[in-house]
Formats: structure tokens, sequence, C-alpha cells
């Protein structure tokens, strides 16, 4: 069995033909000498009679199965003598070609991951969302309300399902007791009862909701994802019929939902939605958006058009509820999903598709200078006797080894690239944690790194081709006729190189300029270190907040802030509506002020609205520009007063009025006017780029409830989260904190997008200019060698080194500008597709277009220059004499 | 090699079938094959007996033939090889196949 294997693979029978040779030959020799010849007789007949020992060994060697095996191995084993003799050369090349698949495939199963792998939801290019704009009113999003469900289900036929969710899951988080361990939150989202038909996923255990669930009134019940019922629920197949308390509330576990349905992303709970009569009523409660899946058959474009008149003859309907101009706003669910991850992966995956095009450029470049340094040896090997097939395949197998080895290589940065990617990489990129190597992706980058290495291996065979064998060996491999048309090629790739080193640091150069824009503007909040929770009151009912009495909210504060001031080493607390930078979430409030009443504007505009407690501006670093802060004595009994930031202040300046002391009067309190106490420095609210209008309300004259708390203290954050938390557990053993984070957290993770994307553009931008600058390089090293004699007849005439250095390197800088006008030509294409990704810098920025055309330049002009300097040198004067 | 107007050139692929009836007779080494065809020819036939290796491994590819180390009866080690079930069924065949074809040429062959 072993001797077949290894005859199969043609290792011994070599040895074992000779001996069966041998053998016979021993034969026929005795056969002879039986006749009555002598020994040396005997054996000349023997070899006559045999014929041929080569020919034989070679015919037996051709036919076997896989006789090429045997000679690739042959080519193998040369091919890695080749590579030790210059281990540098091919050193470099494959760790080009490895970088260049690695990045390229990591960055490629990133994306697979988050936006090409479809959903866990059958059908998911049918189901779309639903939401509504009003541009006239300057609202990009325009929530629904209940009611509309109706409207929508009665009046779309395309659709099979419709269903309503929150555009936002904040303020419905839920407080598990599971009475074993602590309280946690979940987030949470109310639905209405087609939701996970839309969806078109089932419970894994237990049943979905149904009609009869979603009544006012109705017995209120749940449905757990797998991930709570397996963290927090102990994976108990028997808990379909428990009752688990929910705010304190006791909810029947009817579901178990299949694993990785998480939808909307992060949710853990779902209840339905219809179960208040202010909900199911009321057109003015808008909170929702709507989520729709269209008939098998159906046509989504019909239904489109359908939702669109819908809403619009929803104004006709309803003047005293919707606006004329409202429109629909339909997002399919894939892209809805993916958000803006989208548009930073394809720039990512672009850059990385451009690393390995250039990685190809650099390695064929190097490549192709090594095989034209071996003319000589293939003339020579041609001379010997070599057949051209034997040639091309050896230089093929050369091709065939660095493929191998780069792809080997390639296959573990890519592996170490992904693990580093999904840990360093923003957290609200979705499934981006799902990432593995895409082996089919790998499979395409290195089966177009192995094309083009074994099509740059095998092009010195065919120039040898076409060369007179002896010419060649005459001329010592010096300078040949075909070195015109290689040297065009070598110039294509400086070229090439330079337009991709080009448009990777153009790019990159923009996201350093907008990062450094983005920290170093003054958003607002000085104090990083100021700790912020999420604490807002759990209470029964669908919206949890209405248990507890506005006065009861109120003292609820007052007291737990009281408890934590008096605590050793606490220096400020402070409680606010929704705390800087988190997510998109936030208020938005109309406001007027009194010179603009009546002046006959329709739209009011809006500035982010703020409930905070006294001490919240000097917990936060904000700082009051004039005036005082609010004071436990602003209360529902003293007059409204209002705090506005520095950009309102401004347009009451503007016309004519002094803003201290002057009124306000908000959307939300129509008939009241607020005296304007403070003026606050601007702050950035929703994101560290969007800088906008605030306007902040004392908790003790709003409606709305104070959900975050900030702390400031000398002790470090974990102990103050606990100081919280054992403060929090001795008034109400019910509530619960979460999503503990400092400013300096909230704001670095506001800004981790753009930091990722801009080291990931660094480093492959990096990554283009060593290769760009190394092609560069090999290019003038080549042309010098190829044209040692005439340099040196040039000094032996007495051209002058910088002359001589000058004349050699022009040519190929002439191709660096020429590739450079067409990485300036990308770059200003990309730009502006992607526009969005920039910050406090012009996109289409000549001054960086031009100081990196420079750099580019500078480098590539320093890496040619330094071979051609060394060629025009005394010491090349020996070249003549050779 | 058809230099000498005694021997006869051996037919383009007619080897392997010779090698096939040789076989029919028993197990036999490299050496045996080429003496046995030269001797039933009445040495009219000249084999080249390297030529035999190509096909005895072609044989052995194709299944027909099967090989092993023995000691031959001259007490030295030598390959010998025995037809397989398969190489007697393609023996057989082969040996029908001729006998049509020589009755074939022969017709053509014969003086009109």
């Amino acid at each position: 069995m072993l001797s077949r294997i290894r005859r199969w693979l043609g290792i011994s029978a070599d040895d074992d033909l000779a001996q069966e040779i041998d053998q016979h030959l021993e034969m026929l020799a005795e056969e002879r000498r039986g006749l009555g010849a002598t020994s040396e007789e005997a054996q000349a007949y023997a070899r006559r009679k045999l014929g041929n020992r080569a020919s034989i060994r070679e015919a037996v060697y051709e036919m076997r199965p896989l006789a090429y095996a045997g000679t690739w191995a042959m080519h193998a084993r040369i091919a890695a003598r080749t590579f030790l003799r210059s281990k540098a050369a091919h050193g470099s090349v494959i760790a080009i070609l490895s970088a260049g698949i690695g990045m390229s495939v990591a960055m490629f199963s990133l994306v697979d991951a988050v936006l090409l792998r479809p959903l866990p939801f059958p059908g998911q290019n049918s189901i779309a969302l639903i939401w509504k704009t009003d541009p006239p009113a300057g609202t990009q999003v325009e929530e629904l309300a209940y009611p509309e469900l109706r409207d929508i289900e009665e009046n779309v036929s395309d659709f099979q399902y419709v269903a309503l969710l929150p555009t936002s899951l904040y303020g419905y988080s839920r407080v598990l007791q599971n009475g074993k361990s602590e309280p946690v939150q979940i987030e949470s989202a109310p639905v209405s009862h087609d939701f996970f038909r839309v969806l078109g996923v089932h419970p894994a255990l237990g049943r979905d909701f149904t009609a009869s669930d979603e009544r006012i009134g109705a017995d209120p019940v749940v449905i757990v994802s797998d991930a709570v019922w397996r963290e927090q629920l102990a994976a108990d197949p028997r808990i379909i019929g428990h009752v688990v308390r929910l705010n304190g509330q006791g909810y029947t576990v009817i579901g178990v939902m299949a694993p990785g349905v998480e939808f909307p992303r992060g949710a853990g709970l779902w209840f339905p939605l219809g179960v208040d009569r202010a909900i199911v009523e009321r057109r003015g409660a808008t909170f929702l958006q709507a989520i729709a899946r269209v008939k098998p058959g159906g046509s989504a474009e019909r239904a489109a058009a359908e939702v669109e008149s819908v809403f619009r003859r929803q104004a006709a309907d309803h003047p005293e509820a919707y606006p004329k101009s409202q429109r629909a706003v339909i997002t399919p669910l894939v892209e809805y999903w993916t958000g803006s991850a989208r548009l930073h992966l394809w720039i990512m995956l672009g850059a990385s598709v451009l690393l390995l095009l250039g990685s190809i450029v650099s390695a064929g470049n190097l490549l192709l200078s090594r095989a034209l340094q071996r003319r000589h040896e293939i003339a020579t090997r041609l001379a010997l006797g070599a057949g051209y097939r034997q040639i091309l395949e050896q230089l093929g197998a050369e091709g065939v080894c660095i493929a191998i080895a780069s792809a080997g290589a390639g296959l573990a940065i890519a592996q170490a690239a992904i693990r580093t990617l999904v840990r360093f990489a923003p957290a609200d990129i979705p499934r981006l944690s799902q990432s593995a190597l895409d082996f089919e992706a790998f499979a395409w980058a290195a089966g177009i790194v192995a094309a083009s290495v074994i099509a740059c291996a095998l092009i010195p065979g065919w120039a040898a081709l076409r060369i007179e064998v002896e010419s060649a060996l005459r001329e010592g491999g010096a300078r040949l006729s075909s070195s015109r048309r290689e040297g065009r090629m070598r110039h294509t790739f400086v070229a090439t190189h330079a337009a991709l080193t080009m448009v990777l640091l153009a790019v990159a150069a923009l996201l350093v300029l907008s990062y450094r824009a983005m920290i170093s503007d003054d958003i607002g909040f000085a104090n990083r270190d100021a700790l912020s929770m999420n604490l807002q009151l759990h209470g029964p009912g669908l919206l949890s907040g209405r248990a507890y009495t506005v006065p009861y909210r109120r003292s609820f504060y007052t007291e737990l802030l009281d408890r934590l001031r008096r605590q050793p080493g606490v220096v400020s607390a402070a409680a606010v509506l929704v705390r800087p930078l988190e997510g998109t979430i936030g208020w938005d409030v109309s406001y007027e002020f009194p010179f603009e009443v009546n002046n006959g504007r329709r739209v009011l505009p809006k500035a982010n609205y703020e409930v905070v407690t006294p001490d919240y501006f000097r917990t936060a670093g904000t700082p009051l520009l004039e005036g005082r802060d609010f004071s436990e004595h602003d209360t529902e009994t003293s007059e409204p007063v209002a705090i506005i930031s520095e950009s309102l202040a401004k347009l009451i300046r503007q016309a004519g009025y002094t803003p201290l002391g002057y009124r306000i009067r908000l959307g939300l309190t129509r008939d009241r006017w607020s005296r304007i106490i403070g003026i606050c420095g601007n702050a950035r609210y929703r994101s560290i780029t969007q800088s906008g209008s605030d306007i902040f309300v004392s908790y003790l004259q709003a409606a709305q409830p104070t959900n975050y708390v900030l702390i400031r203290g000398k002790q470090p954050a974990g102990d103050l989260a606990n100081l919280v938390r054992r403060t929090l557990l001795s008034m109400d053993a019910s509530q619960t904190i979460a999503g503990i984070a400092t400013i300096g957290e909230l704001i670095d993770a506001n800004s981790a997008r753009h930091r990722f994307d801009m080291i990931l553009l660094l480093w492959f931008g990096a990554c283009a200019t060593l290769l760009g600058a190394g092609g560069a390089y090999s290019a003038i090293r080549e042309l010098t060698a190829d044209r040692q004699r005439e340099i040196a007849i040039k000094i032996a005439l007495g051209a002058g080194r910088g002359r001589l250095t000058r004349e050699l390197v022009s040519g190929t800088l002439g191709f660096v500008l020429l590739g450079e006008c067409a990485g300036a030509a990308g770059a200003w294409g990309i730009t502006r597709l992607a526009a969005e990704l920039f910050y406090g810098v012009a996109p289409r920025n000549p001054l960086v277009a031009g100081a990196v055309a420079a750099f580019v330049f500078l480098l590539s002009m320093t890496a040619a220059a330094w071979p051609a300097w060394r060629a025009a040198s005394d010491e090349f004067r020996g070249a003549l004499r050779r | 090699m058809a230099g000498q107007s005694k021997e006869v050139e051996i037919l383009q692929g007619t080897l392997k079938m010779m090698i096939l009836q040789a076989l029919h007779q028993g197990p036999a080494n490299g050496y045996e094959i080429a003496k046995y065809i030269e001797r039933r020819s009445d040495e009219l036939l000249q084999v080249e007996h390297g030529s035999l290796y190509p096909a005895l491994r072609r044989l052995e590819a194709g299944g027909l033939i099967k090989a092993e180390w023995r000691t031959s009866l001259t007490n030295r080690r030598a390959r010998y090889y025995a037809l397989t079930r398969t190489g007697r069924r393609e023996a057989a065949e082969e040996h029908s196949r001729w006998k049509l074809l020589v009755r074939a040429i022969t017709r053509v062959m014969r003086p009109a």
C-alpha cells in the first residue's frame, strides 16, 4: 500500500525501475555469458539489446499518472533554491502580497458579515420600514401614531402584514426581577401583534402574539429573546405560561423567540403595544414607525405609492393632526439595519481592494526586475538544451511557490486582522462581531494574486523565447531589444502606484484633519470624568414612567440627589432628561421669542430640550456664561424660568434685545412664557459633530422625567457607580441603573467610528506609500542596471553626477506625476461620494491634495534618486571594462 | 532497427497484445516476456527490450497486469508480472480482435 502511494506520487518509482532494468541487463548478460562470451562482450550485448536506458526512463516517466508531480517537485526544489539565493527580493514580494491578501480578505469578511449576509428574516427584501418626513417643517423624521396602523392596513392591499414599533427603544426598558439575582434592566420593544409575522420569524418555544393579546385591558404577556431566556431565565423550557416580574408587574411568558432575532437592535423583550387607551386612540401620540411585509406576488412600488396616498389623505381627513407637507419615507429593512455603517464599510473595502491592487502591482514590478536579471541565466539554460516548455514551467513553478507562500501568510494575516478589527471597531456596527474569515473572498484574492504572480513570473520566459540565445550570451544580458517594452511596463506600475497612494493618502489625510477638528472642537462638556447612567423609574404599565406621578418623581430625584451629595467624596450630582451623546435620541421642542410672534411664520424652529436639576451645568462642565443656575426655589408655583444656549442668545441679541431676562415660549407649553435666567455655552448633545441650540428647564417646572443621573466624585468611576447603586437600593429595591459611562467615554464612543476609519485608512495609506516608494526605487535600479554601459561611458566622458541622476530619474518621475493626476481625480470622486465622512474640512481640499501630491512626489523622487545617484558614481566606471 | 532483412519491426500497438499473450501463459519478468516474443516469432521479431517497460507500466497503470518482486528460477530477484482478471478478459478480446484484423488485412492484401 505504501509503495503504491509512493509510486502514485512518483517518488520511488525511479528506484524500482532502475533495479528492474539492472536485473534485466544482468539476465541478458548472463544469457550471453552462457554462450561463451567474455564479460565485456556480454555487457555490451545486454546494453545494445536493452536500448537507451535514459529514454526508457523518460518514456516511463512521461506516461505515469502523476509524472508532473515529480517534475513540479523538481521545479519547486529549484524555485526554493532560487528564493534562498535572493531572500530579500522574494521575501519582500511575499510580504507585500500577503499583506494585500490579508487586509482585503479581512475587510471583505467584515463587509460580508455586516452587509451581505442575509438577516435572520426570511424574504428580507420584501420587508420595509415606514415613517414620514416633513421637510418644510424642518423635521427629517415624523413619527406615526397607533391609529395609523389601521389607515395603512385598510388601504394598502399589497402588504401581507403591517406592524408598529417605536422609533427608538429609549424609555421602554424593563427591569426584570427573577428573585434570585439583582434586578437587571433589559431593552424592550412594545410592538403590535403582527410584528413577528412581518419579520417572518416564529417563537422557538410557545406561541406568537395574537390580536387578543393586544386589547385594552388584556392580560400582560411577553415574548423573551433567546439570549434573555438563556442568561436571565436559566434556559428553562417550562417557562412558557409562567409569570415574570417586569417593572414590578406580572407578565405571562408566552414565547421564547428563535435565536438570533434581535430586532429592533438590542431588544430582549417584546410585549403588545395596543393595550393602553392613551396610545390606541390618539392620533397625537406619535412615537411609532411601521414595518410591513409585501405580499408574495405583490409589488413594493405599488405599495409605496399606496402608502404615500394614505398619508396624503390623512392630511385631508384629519387636518388638525397632519400637515399637508408630510411625505412617506420607506426604507428597506436591510438598509435600515446597517444604517450608516454601509458607507464606512464600502469605503474601507474599496481602500483594501486598492491596497490589494497596489500590492500586486508592486510584487509584479519586483518579480519583473528579478526576472529581467535572469535573462542571462535563461539564455544559458536554453543554450545548454533546456526546452522552452521546461523553462516556462520552471518560471511558472516559482510563481506558484510565491503565490502559495503569500496565500498562506495572507490567510494568517486575514485571521489576525479580523480579530483585531472586531475588537477595536466601534460597537454600533451591527453583526460585526459575527465576522469570520470568508473563504470565498480568500479564494478570490488568492486566485487573483496567483494569476498575476504567475503571469509576472512567466514574462521573462516569453521575452527569452523571442531573443536570440547567442546574442544574449554575447551581450552578457546587459541590454536587450525587449528592454524598452519592459521599461514601459515598469513605468506603468510606477504610475499606477502613484495613483493608488494618492487616493489612499488623500482620503486618510482628510480623515485625520476631520478627526483633529472633531476632538479639538469645544463640544461643551468639560468634565470628561463625570459619570453618567440611566436611572429612569420603572413602574408597571406600557409607558412605565407614567406609573409615577410627577410630584413623586420630583421628590424621588430630589431625595436621591440629596443623599448622593451627602456621600463623602462626591463633588456634585445632578439629573437630566437625556444625557449628552446618547445616540441620536433626544427631545426636540419648538420655541419662539416675543419679537417673533405674529411675524407670520407658520413653522416654528426647534431646539434640543433638556430637563435638568440644579447643579447640572457644574457637573457636566458646561459653562454658565451669564445669569444663574436653577435652584430648588424655581418651582411650579414660582415664575417659569429657562436657561438657553449661547446660540439662541445670539438670535435675541441680533433682534436687538438683551437675552438675560428676556422671554421664550416653548411648543410644549403653548401659552406660558418663561423668563430666561441664564445663558450657557453651546454644547453638542446629539453628536460631537453637530452643533445645535439647547433649551433647559428646571425639573420642578417640567412634566418630563430626569432619566439620567450625572455624578462627579473623588473616587474611581466603579466606586461612584456602586455608590449610586447602593443609594438607589436603599430607596427602592425594584429600581436599577444601566448604561454607565463617563462623559469622556460617551465622547470617545461618538467619535469611535471616525477614529476607526482614520486609523485603517492611515494604515492602508502607509502600506501604499511604502509600496510606491519601493516601486520607484526598483524601477530606477533596473533602469540603471540596464544602462550600466551607457552610464559608464557618459561618466567617462565627464558627465556630472547630478545631471546624470536627473536624466535617469526624470522619466520615472514623469510617470509618478501622471499617476498622481489620475489619483487626484480618483480622490476627488471618492470624497464627493463620501462627503459625510468628513468634518470641519472641505472634502475637495486643494491644499490637502497638493500636500499629499508633493509628499508622494518627494518620496518617489528620493526613492528613485538613491539608486540613480549611486549608479552615477565613479565606481561604475568599472562597468565599461567588464 | 529494421536494417536487417530477416527482422521485422513490431507493428505499432501490437506490443501490448503480445505482452498480454505472453502473460497468459503465466507470470513472467521483463526479460522472460521479451524472450517469449522473440522465441515464439522464431526470432523474426526483435524486441528492443527496454521498450517493454513503458508498455508494462502503462498496462500496470491500466489495471490489466499486476507486479511483484519475486525470486526467479535462477535465484535472482526480479519483478514478475501477472494478468489481473480484467487483463485476462482484455487478452481474450485482443486475441479475437487481432484474428479479425488479420483476416481482413489478408483479404485486402491478396492479389486481385
